[in-house]
């Protein structure tokens, strides 16, 4: 895990498309090596593995040793849950705030 | 680590009219009521809690859960600009809870459910 705001290395390691694609896809196998990804992304192998390191330094995704290969699979649930629960929360504070707004303008005409 | 959700509103009242709206808090829900005051009661929906911190008119925290969830924080910061008053709210959820839910799910597997809800629990 990396040193700084784990919050933060997710955000960074979700916001690229290729990451997140990696990461859905990661999460449909459960478990695949860098080879395998790289037939379902259109980057390289070598790119494949440099986002997959992008990912494992958030902590989304694990790996293991099998052999000669490095098998990666994800770590969802925790981040996946964050997220959600972020996305819940920020859309309950839109609409409260919306109607703070709407409170307060009934209370500028009432007065005015 | 905390996660945290942040939003900001700009309205064209005065800062003592947006705290006096805080106050009625019709706009947290429907049969909502604050007791701005330190340990005042916080109802909003089936969501109880209480005040951590009042400081007229320019902070209010407070903590709440509804049943079964986890206790959350959240901060209500008001500042006068040169036309009308910034509000910024933040809800968090404390680093204690997301060490009690990973713990779970290293122990129930991915597919597990919310873990412990210590902090919660405690609120009730």
């Amino acid at each position: 895990m990396p040193a700084a705001d784990p919050a933060d290395a997710v955000f960074a390691a979700l916001s690229d498309g290729t990451r997140r694609s990696l990461y859905a896809t990661l999460g449909e196998r459960g478990e695949a090596t860098a080879t395998d990804l790289a037939r379902d992304v259109p980057v390289t192998r070598q790119a494949v593995q440099k986002h997959l390191g992008t990912l494992a330094a958030a902590g989304l995704v694990a790996t293991r040793r099998e052999g000669r290969e490095v098998l990666y699979r994800p770590t969802p649930a925790p981040m996946s849950e964050a997220l959600a629960w972020m996305a819940e929360v920020g859309a309950q504070w839109d609409d409260r705030l919306a109607a703070l707004e709407r409170q307060l303008a009934r209370g500028r005409s009432v007065s005015a | 680590m905390d996660e945290l959700v942040e939003r900001e509103l700009t309205v064209p009242d005065g800062i003592e009219d947006v705290w006096e709206s805080l106050a009625k808090p019709e706009w947290l829900g429907e049969d909502a009521t604050i007791d701005l005051r330190e340990a005042g009661d916080v109802r909003a929906g089936e969501r109880t809690g209480f005040v951590e911190e009042v400081e007229a008119p320019h902070r209010l925290a407070f903590w709440w859960s509804a049943p079964g969830e986890e206790a959350t924080r959240v901060e209500l910061e008001l500042d006068e600009t040169g036309s009308g008053t910034h509000i910024r709210v933040t809800e968090s959820r404390p680093l204690a809870i997301l060490d009690g839910r990973d713990l779970a799910i290293e122990f129930g597997g991915m597919s597990g459910g919310p873990g412990p809800m210590a902090l919660a629990g405690a609120l009730r």
